[in-house]
């Protein structure tokens, strides 16, 4: 289970930057996302607003000419109809051109039945209008006539005595207001007093007039008395441009006349703002509404454009999305740093504790099992032999003339042969057995599972014989021999410190006959 | 004679302890009405609100101004106390905290929808986010419409229009495919062309009370009172019911004031 763990652990450990950045990048997004939808909040509340605003400033223009114009209906009913003088200074006083900029024209519709034209046109010739006449001609029983427009210059050009009863635009708007007692608004049309090339979008105000002192509670009443229409001509790009307050930067506004938005009943569209500008952008915030202005529906279309737009993805966005990706990434990379810092550093431990274990029980030239890690095995080979009731060797092994070799060629080549020599002896035994090196030139070998003296025999000629042959060290051949005690488990011993102390024995008294061989401790004279 | 004369005065007494007592007529009060279905029509000056608006000044003895104003305008101007009246309002929490109501009849909302929608209720309009909804400007409705109204405002699928005419012209245009209606504004379902091509689906929420809208900045509490016991005079003596069946069957106009 261990090692899986720990495959684990290390996996655990390479996933674990990657896991930091992508949950450092996605509480980024969330940080992110909140504050988009915040925005996002915020700016369909400003445009929300932006559109209430609008209407409501519409609205309020509408209602304000109409207060003006009740002005007016109010004038005539404490003067008469045909008083042009008067209405002509009540104009005046009114400067429309400054506080009522959007008004063209403020002007009296007459209502004349067919029978009383011929007195109608007599009279206004004979009030100064020498070549008045009714234009168009018409058929139907009644008639309204333009019998004045003010202020006259803006009007010269158009002749007083313009029948607009049978127009339907015109009629509807007169009908409404004589019915409801109340302002009502044409639908688009094009001004009496423009030309018909060029004449921008324009509507007309009309108020009803009746007979002072009439009853007009019912529609009947309403249509029994009326006499006329009080009206105020406007162009839209005025009366849109007399509105109070300004239009909310980025967004675009145009304004349809009733509820279908075509481009034959557009009234108004924003400056700035040319057709194919509203087609190619995809508003990100739209809105129609459908207002009410003095009876008459207005499509007002309110669209965001890109620099309203742009505020969604503001400064505070950018700045959460580059910071959070920023550090996202930095605090990654530090993860990861720390995770192979210590990765490495546990890496070098072990290899330094293993270097450290094997340089406290190895030999550091020959590399060879030291005298502590022999004790080891052989007390491990101990064990064994007496738990199996086997038998060992422990063989000592002192190299004759060797100091010769270091006093003619030097400690090098001297250290070369003591290598060599464990190399031959390492071939020489089993992989089951040991050769360790004591210090200088003495050597031991531990020779396991031995069962006869042959076995015993033949493993310390083969050793005998191999440090025999001649090696070659730097160019020079070299001949050493070896002198060995052999101490045999159990027969000379049965615990550590007796073997290796018979096998020492052994081997210093070949030693000290000044022969190389083999001497079995076991042969030791008594 | 001394008799007649004390009993004279007692009674005149009675007379100057009244006035004294009713808050009604210290100034000429303003009403606005909107246009809006048999409510109230501007092209014929006449409908339901009118009536009412008659029969309440009559009875008050007051000078009454009456004038036709956008709803959104008139709860702006009766929050200013600009407006001391107004007809067929609605409550709310933030509306009851500058006006009081006086209920004369209750209704429920219901959800005209393009048949060709394919919508069966209203969770099938929700869904489908190319669906639009007009409502009137300031208009508030019963809680499920309400809550339907506010959902749909935040997915950008509102159009508000100023009044009923053109959401009905709208619906035909395909531009909004769908409105929520009152029974007053069941009439203009006679016409087939809207009869036609339109179903109803209902919210199923109990009816809401509507009633006499008096702007607390405006009116003192005793005249608030005053006019709350006008309206609920007219109740009580079927001057209110007499009314609604000018404009609908008597078993619907009795289920309309009768809550």
């Amino acid at each position: 289970m261990e090692p899986v763990r720990s495959a684990s652990t290390a996996l655990g450990l390479r996933l674990l930057p990657w896991l930091v950045l992508v949950a450092t990048l996605l509480v980024t997004w969330v940080v992110w996302e909140h504050e988009q939808q915040s925005n996002r909040a915020a700016l369909r509340s400003q445009f929300d607003f932006a559109l209430k605003e609008t209407v409501s400033r519409i609205e309020q223009r509408a209602a304000a000419y109409e207060q003006m114009l009740r002005g007016v209906q109010g004038l005539l009913s404490t003067t008469h109809l045909k008083d042009r003088a008067a209405i002509h200074r009540y104009v005046e006083t009114l400067q429309l051109d400054a506080n009522f900029s959007g008004i063209k024209i403020i002007g009296i519709v007459e209502r004349v039945a067919a029978q009383n034209k011929p007195e109608h046109i007599l009279g206004m010739r004979q009030s100064g209008h020498d070549g008045y006449s009714i234009h168009p001609a018409s058929s139907d029983s009644v008639s309204a006539l333009i019998v004045q427009r003010e202020p006259a210059a803006t009007s010269s050009g158009s002749p007083l005595g313009l029948d607009i009863w049978p127009e339907p635009v015109r009629r509807a708007a007169l009908e409404t207001a004589r019915d409801s007692g109340m302002a009502a608004i044409t639908g688009k049309i094009r001004l009496a007093i423009d030309r018909p090339s060029d004449a921008p979008p324009g509507f007309v105000m009309y108020l009803p007039i009746f007979a002072p002192d009439q009853p007009r509670d019912t529609v009947a009443q309403r249509r029994e008395h009326l006499i006329g229409w009080v009206y105020a001509a406007f162009h839209m790009d005025d009366f849109m441009a007399s509105l109070y307050g300004a239009q909310s930067p980025g967004l675009s506004i145009a304004i349809y006349d009733d509820v279908e938005i075509r481009e034959a009943a557009l009234l108004y569209r924003s400056t700035g703002l040319s057709g194919s500008s509203s087609t190619t952008h995809t508003a990100a915030w739209s809105a129609n509404e459908y207002m009410v202005v003095a009876g008459h529906t207005w499509t007002l279309s309110m669209a965001s454009q890109p620099e309203f737009e742009s505020r969604l993805g503001g400064d505070a966005t950018t700045l959460i999305a580059g910071v959070g990706a920023a550090l996202s990434f930095a605090l990654a990379l530090l993860v990861w740093l720390m995770v192979h810092g210590r990765t490495r550093a546990l890496r070098l431990a072990a290899s330094m504790t293993e270097e450290l274990r094997h340089m406290a029980q190895h030999d550091p030239l020959t590399h060879l099992p030291n005298r502590a890690l022999f004790s080891d095995r052989l007390n491990q080979e101990l064990a064994r032999a007496k738990r199996d009731s086997g038998r060992f060797l422990v063989i000592f092994l002192d190299l004759d003339d060797f100091k010769p070799v270091n006093d003619r060629f030097g400690h090098a080549v001297g250290d070369q042969l003591l290598l060599q020599v464990a190399q031959r002896l390492q071939k020489t035994i089993r992989a089951v057995d040991t050769v360790g090196r004591m210090g200088g030139d003495e050597f031991v070998v531990l020779v396991a599972g031995l069962e006869d003296q042959e076995a015993v025999s033949n493993m310390t000629e083969k050793i005998h014989h191999a440090l025999q042959q001649p090696f070659v060290v730097d160019g020079h051949a070299l001949r050493v021999s070896a002198s060995m005690g052999v101490a045999v488990y159990p027969d000379d011993g049965t615990d550590e410190l007796t073997l290796t102390r018979c096998a020492d024995d052994a081997m210093y008294r070949i030693k000290n006959q000044r022969q190389a061989g083999i001497n079995l401790a076991s042969s030791a004279p008594a | 004679m001394i008799r007649s004369f004390l009993t004279a005065l007692v009674l005149a007494c009675q007379v100057c302890a009244a006035h004294a007592a009713s808050p009604a007529c210290s100034r000429t009060y303003t009403l606005a009405l909107h246009d809006h279905g048999l409510l109230y029509s501007a092209a014929t000056d006449s409908g339901i609100d009118k009536d009412v608006s008659d029969e309440l000044v009559r009875r008050s003895g007051c000078k009454v101004t009456v004038s036709l104003l956008p709803r959104a305008r008139i709860w702006q101007l009766i929050e200013s106390g600009a407006l001391d009246f107004s007809l067929s309002g609605i409550t709310n929490a933030q509306r009851d905290k500058f006006a009081s109501f006086a209920w004369y009849f209750s209704n429920k909302y219901y959800l005209l929808v393009r048949k060709d929608s394919g919508v069966k209720n209203l969770a099938d309009f929700e869904r489908n986010d190319q669906l639009k909804i007009g409502t009137i400007r300031s208009f508030r409705y019963s809680e499920t419409a309400n809550q339907l109204v506010d959902r749909l405002q935040t997915a950008n699928r509102i159009s508000q229009g100023g009044g009923l005419a053109p959401l009905y012209q709208a619906l035909m245009l395909n531009n909004i495919q769908a409105m929520i209606i009152e029974p007053f504004d069941f009439p203009a379902l006679e016409e087939a062309k809207i009869r036609d091509i339109t179903s109803i689906v209902e919210f199923n929420d109990p009816s809401v009370p509507h009633g006499l809208i008096m702007s607390k900045k405006a009116l003192e509490p005793a005249e608030q009172a005053h006019w709350s016991g006008l309206v609920h005079a007219m109740r009580a003596d079927g001057s209110l019911r007499r009314i609604f069946e000018k404009y609908f069957k008597p078993d619907l106009a009795a289920a309309l004031v009768n809550f």
